[in-house]
């Protein structure tokens, strides 16, 4: 049975702004799943609104809903599809405005919260939840309204691997019981086994197949060395430590402590909620807890502010800290500020081809562009300790290209980096892995020839 | 079977009444704060400290509920020095327990709301007041209220960052009044467009779990006891 079909569908933000979608014809029926896959900002989530009926904005051609059709869409960035502030009250908004009574809703709310693999208490505040367990709550808070069609904006890139496989299994199950799925997923072949009709977007038009790169920037191979010409100075370190919030338990416990050294790349992988974001806060002493505890950074003990230059910190939506007028601007910023030369910031455009974005407003970039331009601006200044926050979330391989490229060459100029991930990242450069899991913050063990110091 | 049921029947009935409870304690409080906010500004000073006594009470509450009393002490700090410096400059000394006064009288106003965002879910005031305000109204009343501590942490985040990118914004930065632009610029702008972004966002996610679709939508009550 069709759900909904497009014939012909051509959308803009506005007339004078190019075309977001053009000539676009698809039709979705029940128990399928389609994916999109196109450029990081090639309108991907704009099909998505189109599809669920909330975009205001007039278009062009036809759009057939079958009558009875119940869509849930869950945007890319969950934070900011949060309305309430704890986890029952959010499962049961929808519940709400279908007008469900209220003692039936107790029942559908718990039922959702388990399809999506969150064991919570209803009570618990959303604040608390990891990036990752937002994204389940959401996808809980469409399912209870049992849609027939289900669209999910790059599930891949917010959830863990533990995560993604339970949220297979429930989409299978769903799709099996009839609902429909529409993704739009950079990372296609992790939903291979659900995916049913591959679909690229590209200048505004569908087509059939999966978006694939074809301009990376090269990531050039990395000299080896020999086993102890690798270690720099220790930049940053720690003994061991047990880390938790004020009046909280422990969150992990670091029993062998941990160190950074120049020119290396350390990736910091764990799940969603497992503490990484807190770790890295607490590294860069913007989070500063009542416990002492044994870092030491750049020989001193973490404070916000004190490293100046010298300590770079990328948080995750990085598009928050964007206030100047210009991309070339907003480079320059800090670079006045720590008094180094300002022409750093051309030439760091020129060297990742963004040359012609430098007068462009960085609000007008699309994810990755602004992703990319907040990292830029960091590596402008030549940190000598570099804390990354999932900054490859929601990019595209292009911009994987650039980001590897950029980190490559600061590691090789000596800067310690700290990538954070809820993933396992399998890339040369990467020197050693920090491993948080089942409350443990250990070394993986990794072979000394395969690692890499810049 | 017919004992379950009556059991089944018995539960549902004192479900309902502690919803009902909760929507009438939440009315009385919202009552309560307008009224007590309102005293503040319309009281005579002589009786300010008999309020005060009041607010104490329903700070110490605020703080059994597990309340954070800093946000509205460092507001009142703020206030304080900004206020007594104008009266310092305007009026010259001898007015100055003046402005203490008036902002004794904006922090006791403030301490209310302060209360009734610890103590009652924002979705409860959306319900209460839906009963006289439009649904649509009484929604962005509510979803304001939630949206409070996640920009408090917003603004945090945003202040955090544009510290380590060197803005001149730390606390001893701000000493000088000439940095004073810069937190406008480097952290309330961001804010502002974070808002505006949000806003919008916000109600597409709304929209995308059915708000609006029925006039009278029916209200959560989460459970108090096995919640799991």
């Amino acid at each position: 049975m069709t759900l909904l079909a497009l014939k012909g569908v051509s959308f803009n933000y506005g007339s004078q702004l190019p075309t977001v979608l053009q000539e676009v014809n698809l039709s979705i029926g029940s128990g399928q799943c389609h994916c999109v896959s196109g450029t990081t900002g090639s309108g991907k989530s704009s099909l998505l609104n189109l599809l669920a009926g909330v975009l205001n904005r007039p278009h062009e051609g036809e759009i057939w809903r079958n009558p009875k059709l119940v869509t849930g869409l869950v945007m890319q960035d969950p934070q900011i599809q949060l309305i309430r502030q704890t986890v029952g009250a959010e499962v049961a908004f929808a519940l709400e405005n279908l007008s469900i009574p209220t003692e039936q809703m107790l029942a559908k709310v718990q039922l959702a919260l388990r399809r999506v693999g969150l064991y919570l208490r209803l009570d618990t505040p959303v604040s608390t939840l990891s990036l990752g367990q937002k994204y389940r709550l959401m996808i809980a808070a469409q399912l209870v309204c049992e849609p027939h069609l289900l669209l999910l904006d790059e599930p891949w890139a917010q959830l863990d691997d533990h995560s993604v496989s339970e949220l297979l299994i429930v989409l299978r199950n769903l799709i099996q019981g009839g609902m429909a799925l529409v993704l739009v997923e950079h990372n296609a072949s992790a939903f291979a086994d659900i995916i049913q009709h591959y679909w690229q977007l590209e200048a505004g038009k569908l087509s059939a197949g999966t978006y694939t790169v074809k301009d990376t920037p090269p990531v050039e191979t990395p000299v080896r060395r020999s086993q102890f010409n690798h270690l720099g100075r220790v930049l940053v370190s720690a003994g061991a430590f047990d880390f938790g919030f004020d009046g909280s338990p422990v969150l992990f416990a670091c029993p062998q402590g941990f160190q950074l050294r120049a020119g290396e790349i350390v990736t910091l992988v764990g799940d969603n909620g497992t503490g990484k974001t807190s770790l890295l806060k607490t590294i860069a002493g913007v989070l500063s807890l009542r416990q002492r505890l044994p870092f030491k950074v750049l020989g001193r003990r973490p404070k916000l502010g004190i490293y100046g230059a010298e300590l770079g910190l990328l948080m995750q939506r990085p598009s928050r800290q964007l206030f100047e007028t210009s991309v070339l601007a907003e480079m320059q910023f800090s670079l006045k500020r720590f008094g180094l030369p300002k022409e750093r910031a051309a030439q760091m455009l020129d060297e990742l081809q963004l040359a012609d974005l430098a007068e462009l407003s960085p609000h007008k970039l699309s994810y990755g562009q602004q992703h990319l331009i907040a990292l830029a601006s960091l590596a402008c200044l030549c940190p000598k300790v570099l804390l990354l926050d999932d900054p490859l979330a929601g990019m595209d391989q292009y911009y994987h290209g650039k980001v590897w490229h950029l980190l490559q060459r600061l590691s090789s100029q000596g800067t310690a980096i700290l990538l954070a991930s809820h993933r396992h990242i399998e890339h040369r450069v990467v020197s050693r892995q920090l491993s948080l899991r089942n409350g443990l913050l250990v070394e993986d063990p990794m072979e000394m020839e395969a690692r890499y110091v810049g | 079977m017919w004992v379950s049921c009556r059991r089944s029947h018995r539960r549902t009935r004192g479900h309902w009444s502690r919803e009902r409870r909760e929507t009438a304690i939440c009315s009385l409080s919202l009552l309560f704060v307008c009224v007590l906010s309102a005293c503040a500004f319309v009281l005579p000073a002589y009786l300010l400290l008999s309020l005060a006594g009041l607010n104490g009470l329903l700070v110490i509450h605020g703080l059994l509920r597990r309340g954070c009393i800093f946000g509205v002490l460092k507001l009142g700090l703020v206030q304080l020095s900004i206020t007594l410096s104008l009266y310092l400059i305007l009026y010259g000394v001898a007015h100055l327990a003046q402005g203490a006064i008036v902002v004794a009288r904006i922090i006791l106003a403030t301490i209310p709301g302060w209360w009734l965002c610890i103590t009652v879910p924002p979705e409860r005031i959306g319900e209460v007041l839906s009963a006289f305000l439009p649904t649509k109204w009484a929604f962005v009343v509510a979803a304001s209220l939630s949206l409070l501590p996640y920009m408090a942490d917003e603004i945090r985040e945003i202040y955090h960052i544009q510290c380590l990118r060197g803005a001149r914004i730390t606390p001893r930065a701000l000493r000088n009044p000439r940095n004073w632009a810069e937190l406008v610029y480097c952290v309330l702008f961001p804010v502002l467009i974070q808002l505006l972004k949000l806003s919008r966002q916000m109600a597409i996610a709304a929209q995308s779990r059915h708000f609006g679709l029925n006039q009278r939508p029916t209200h959560w009550h989460s459970p108090r006891d096995n919640n799991d």
